[in-house]
This record gives structure tokens, C-alpha cells and sequence, in this order.
């Protein structure tokens, strides 16, 4: 502020209109539309690409602006992918991960939303201790446990099954610590009268708190649907078959060949997109949200 | 306070009956608590704890005839003494300071952006919130095809932008690209989650503080150095923090596209960790590594609480 220490009592308005003149909301907006089309342009290509049964005119139209144009689309690719059996089984992985993802999620939210109910109004000792215990075993990442984990699961002969990949995930600290933030701020009248009513603990929580929590559970249950469709380091290790292996693996090994089968892998990409972007749409401001809370609570 | 008002109610109910209702309700609370405890324990506690008894010895993942031994901090001195794991950490690092800058940088300017006074302001926020959701491995294949070499889309750009003075650059299969490349797709894919929170971070600076910079006769550029960025000294702390941990759990585009290579130029602490131990199948020198992890996780969170505590 060096130099212009007179107040100008109109200074608002003069930079506002001169602003105005200046940039128009609407130019203003199409800066924004070119800066979102070409951070997006690749999502458009994929989909585009996708749409190309020949694997070598994908790579040779990749280097100009045919990359963004098909000229006879063709659902072929999708055909070839989507089989049930197979070498690479798209189809088999895309179901073994929505078969995954809702067991995880209904589970998760279920296991967590009730712990976390007791853990904030229930009434046994030691609720206190278990929450810090939980808090504690939040900062323990993913990485650092699945070696033992995967020992573990080797031992009792459940390696290549589906309960190897939704058991070990069902139940999270970050997500019982969550749902005991919001459960915690639920007025304790509401909790009284339930009490009075003669209601069960379990009563309570399924008929009294649970419609109240739809916002929070919505959350816990975009969070940990993101989460399960990712697994990648897991399932690598512990599926070894067609049979358990989820898409996020399964795309994976397209990679690691000389050739790799460009047209194949986008329409998988695209298998594996569909379902999360068709649930963004839907629910656009409840993602947002849901990740906003687990940057600002986690 | 409520179970004495349970007890205390008016109804004709006998004391033994109230007592055998308030058990219910206890063994009700620890049935409903116990699913998630006994899970945490077996799936997070005995893998963690087991974790350390397993660095201490030699086993490996699937048992040999031969019986495992106990070789004290054997494992650790090994993987310290390792240069690969030291090429690893080093590029987690190199990751680390790539990333912060690019993306960071990526998610502010994009968060002022949208915080403006902006048509259709929504429906941007969602269209740059599309790379957050696209998962790891179809990030992969996208980038992938980008980076092709030698006519890929981003080496057609580069060519174009440097009148073709700039040769076309083998991004993930030359030593000295090919981290950078692993930080853009990154930088693409994780940059919307760090928008969200700047934005939500702008939307608590109090409209006062920018009338009255503007009544002061401050500029815009004045104002976003004076009081944007000050305000924002929380969001920018736990933006770090957050991709800092993020950058050293470093895995699945690694794993995907290089595999570590080429000759180690992208190898990372997780990809190391599973190359001992899945690949070549040494559990305890692995969980050796784990726990290196594990202590460093555990430095940056613990320094993210202490600077955070800092000032309210």
C-alpha cells in the first residue's frame, strides 16, 4: 500500500465500474470454459479414443486434432472388453468391483455409524479410551499394514476371495470419527426424549439418529465408495485370479507388455469411469462437500 | 444423566424389572460397538503390531522348510544401508517439491477463479472437480497415450510451442523426465481436491478485510498478497501436510506405469516396500520398511498438529 495513503471515498465505485468495462462476467466466463476445456480435454479423448476399434489409428491420431474427432464410431471395443471370461475379463472385473463396493459400503456405513453412535451417547465404560485407541490408529496408513495383513490372510487360505477384499475394510477409524463429530452434536433432548420413550439404545440409534444423519452418512458413504472402487495395492497383491480381481487391477495389466492394446484399454477406462461420473452427476454437491469434510475433520 | 431419569420414572415399574432393562441396554451398546472394534483390531492392531515382530526376523511371505529366524534389527540396517531405498526416498522428495509448487499452485489460482463473481460458477466448479474423481488407473491410460513417444499429443505441443527447436522427449522412458511426468499426471489428477478446500478456505475471509484494503486504495494484487494469502495460512499448512503424506504413500502411478524404472529414476518407498515384499517375497525386510513408513507418516502428522496448534 505504499504511496496511496489518501482515501478516496468513491474508490469502491470507480473500480468497479472501471472493472466492468473492462472484463464483462461473460468474457470472464469464457477465460474460465477455455481454461476447463483444456484441463479437461483428456477425460473428452479417452471417451472419444474409446470409440475407435483400430488400436494403431488410436496411436497414429493421437498427435493431431483427429485425437478429438471420430469419424465412424463403433461400439466394438466395448464388445471386445466387456466379456465375463477370457484372458482380461472386463466385464467379470467391472461386476467384481460393484459386487465389492455396495457389501463395503452398506457394511461400512452400518459397523461404523453404530459404533460411533455408542462411542458419543451410549453408556459403557471405556467409550473414551476406544476413541482415543481409534484416533491413534488413524494416522497408521494403508501401505504400512497389508504386508502382515496379507501373511495374515495367506495363513488362513483366503487369498483370491471376495471377503479378503470388503472384511479388512469394513470398519475405519477415520469414518467412526466422522460419524461421532456429527452424532456429538446432536442435541441431547432429542437423545432424553427417545430415553423417556422407553427406546432401546438400538432403537434410538436406528429410528431416532439414523434418518437424522442422512448428510453425514451420504458422506461417509461417497467417501468410502471412492475409496473401495481405487483399491489398487491390495487386490494386486491379494486376488490371483479372474475369479476376485477387481477392474482397477485389471486395467492395470494392459501395462507391462510391448504392445499395449490402446483401444481395449480406453474402453475399459471408460467401464470403469461410467459408474463414478453417473453418480457425480447426480450427487455433484454432495461429493463436493463429502471431501471437504474429510480434508477439514481428517 | 438419562438412565437416572429412566429409573426415575413415574410408572409402576419394580426395581428388578428397571435393572434388568438398564443390562439389556449395556450389553445392546456393546454389541452395536463390538463389529467395528473386533475389525479394527484384527484387519489395522495385529497387522501393525505384528508388523514390528516380523522386521525383527527373516520370514518370508510364504514359509520355507527352513524355520524363520530371529535376526534383530538386522532387516533395518539392511534397507538403510541400501542405496536403492535411499534412491527411493530421494525421489519421493524430488516428488514432494515437484508436485507442491505445480499443484498447489494449480488449485489456488483455479479457487480464485471460481470465487468471483462468475456465470455458470457451479457448473465450473464441477467440471474441475471431474480429474478428482477419475480413478488412478484410468488417469494411467489417459496420461499414458499423452506422453507417447515420439508423436504423442504432449510432445506435439512442445514441438509446436518451441517452433520445433524442442526434440520430442521419450517422457516416462527417459531417466531424467520420467519423474516429472509421474508429478503432472498427479499434479492433473489430484489438483481439484486442494481447489475445494482453497475455496472453502476463501469463503471464510471476512468480505470486510477486501472493502476496507479497498477503501485503503489497495490494488488487487495488494489485496491477495496482504490478505488472501495471510488468511489462508492454515489451508496453505494443511494443503502441504496433506500432499506431503500423500507424496510418500506414492504407489499406484508408479506401480502402473514404470514400475519403478527406468533404472530406479521413479522407484518410490511403497514401490520398494512391495517389490521386497511381494515380489521377492521378504516379509521381514518389507516390514522393515513399513515401519520406516509408518515413523515418517507419524513425523508429519505430528509436525501438522504442532503447527496447526500454533495459532487458532
Amino acid at each position: 500500500m505504499s504511496g496511496s495513503a489518501t482515501i478516496k471515498p468513491h474508490a469502491v465505485k470507480v473500480r468497479s465500474t472501471l472493472l466492468g468495462l473492462a472484463v464483462s462476467d461473460l468474457v470472464k466466463a469464457s477465460a474460465v470454459a477455455i481454461i476447463a476445456l483444456v484441463i479437461v480435454s483428456p477425460l473428452f479423448l479417452l471417451l472419444v479414443a474409446s470409440l475407435k476399434p483400430d488400436r494403431f489409428q488410436i496411436l497414429a491420431d493421437m498427435g493431431s486434432f483427429r485425437a478429438f474427432w471420430v469419424s465412424d464410431p463403433s461400439l466394438q471395443n466395448y464388445r471386445d472388453v466387456a466379456t465375463l471370461d477370457g484372458s482380461l475379463p472386463m466385464g467379470r472385473y467391472l461386476i467384481n468391483s460393484m459386487i465389492i463396493l455396495v457389501i463395503t459400503v452398506c457394511g461400512g456405513i452400518l459397523i461404523n455409524s453404530m459404533a460411533a453412535f455408542v462411542l458419543a451417547w451410549g453408556r459403557i465404560p471405556g467409550r473414551a479410551l476406544v476413541l482415543t485407541l481409534l484416533i491413534g490408529l488413524y494416522i497408521v496408513p494403508q501401505e504400512s499394514i497389508v504386508l502382515p495383513l496379507l501373511s495374515l490372510v495367506t495363513k488362513v487360505g483366503l487369498t483370491d476371495s471376495f471377503t479378503a477384499q470388503i472384511l479388512p475394510w469394513l470398519a475405519s477409524p477415520l469414518y467412526i470419527f466422522l460419524l461421532y463429530q456429527f452424532f456429538i452434536q446432536i442435541p441431547q433432548e432429542i437423545y432424553d426424549a427417545a430415553v423417556i420413550d422407553g427406546a432401546s439404545p438400538l432403537r434410538i440409534y436406528w429410528s431416532v439418529f439414523l434418518p437424522m444423519s442422512l448428510p453425514a452418512l451420504a458422506t461417509v458413504a461417497i467417501l468410502l465408495g471412492i475409496e473401495t472402487w481405487n483399491q489398487y495395492l491390495w487386490p494386486l497383491m491379494v486376488t490371483q485370479t479372474n475369479w476376485s480381481r477387481p477392474i482397477s487391477v485389471g486395467i492395470a495389466s494392459y501395462f507391462g507388455h510391448d504392445s499395449v492394446y490402446w483401444n481395449s484399454a480406453m474402453a475399459a477406462s471408460v467401464l470403469m469411469m461410467a459408474p463414478v461420473l453417473l453418480f457425480y452427476l447426480a450427487f455433484q454437491r454432495w461429493f463436493v462437500s463429502s471431501f471437504i469434510s474429510s480434508a477439514v475433520k481428517g | 444423566m438419562s438412565s437416572q431419569m429412566t429409573s426415575a420414572l413415574p410408572i409402576a415399574r419394580s426395581a428388578s424389572e428397571g435393572r434388568r432393562k438398564k443390562r439389556n441396554n449395556r450389553l445392546q451398546e456393546v454389541a452395536m460397538l463390538l463389529p467395528a472394534c473386533l475389525l479394527i483390531a484384527l484387519f489395522l492392531l495385529v497387522p501393525f503390531i505384528s508388523s514390528f515382530q516380523i522386521a525383527l526376523t527373516n520370514q518370508r511371505l510364504i514359509p520355507r522348510p527352513v524355520p524363520t529366524r530371529f535376526v534383530g534389527l538386522g532387516n533395518f540396517a539392511q534397507v538403510l544401508s541400501d542405496p536403492e531405498f535411499w534412491t527411493a526416498l530421494l525421489n519421493v522428495v524430488r516428488f514432494t517439491l515437484m508436485i507442491l509448487p505445480i499443484q498447489c499452485g494449480m488449485a489456488l489460482a483455479l479457487a480464485l477463479l471460481l470465487n468471483q463473481k462468475l456465470p455458470f460458477r457451479n457448473f465450473f466448479r464441477g467440471v474441475f472437480f471431474l480429474p478428482a474423481i477419475t480413478s488412478m488407473a484410468v488417469v494411467c491410460v489417459i496420461w499414458a497415450t499423452l506422453f507417447q513417444y515420439p508423436a504423442g499429443p504432449l510432445n506435439q505441443i512442445l514441438s509446436f510451442v518451441t517452433f520445433g527447436f524442442a526434440g520430442p522427449i521419450d517422457w516416462l522412458g527417459d531417466t531424467r523426465f520420467a519423474m516429472l511426468s509421474i508429478v503432472l499426471l498427479s499434479a492433473w489428477q489430484a489438483y481439484g481436491f486442494q481447489m475445494i478446500v482453497y475455496l472453502a478456505g476463501l469463503q471464510n475471509i471476512p468480505e470486510s478485510l477486501y472493502e476496507a484494503a479497498r477503501l485503503d486504495g489497495a490494488n488487487s494484487w495488494q489485496r491477495f498478497w496482504h490478505i488472501t494469502m495471510p488468511s489462508l495460512r492454515q489451508t496453505h499448512i494443511f494443503v502441504l501436510i496433506i500432499t506431503t503424506i500423500q507424496a510418500f504413500k506414492l504407489f499406484v502411478q508408479v506401480n502402473i506405469l514404470t514400475q519403478g524404472g527406468p533404472r530406479g529414476s521413479t522407484n518410490t518407498v511403497v514401490q520398494y516396500m512391495f517389490s521386497a515384499g511381494f515380489v521377492d517375497q521378504r516379509l521381514g525386510l518389507a516390514s522393515a520398511v513399513s515401519i520406516i513408513l509408518f515413523l515418517i507418516v507419524l513425523v508429519i502428522s505430528l509436525v501438522q498438529r504442532f503447527v496447526m496448534r500454533d495459532r487458532p
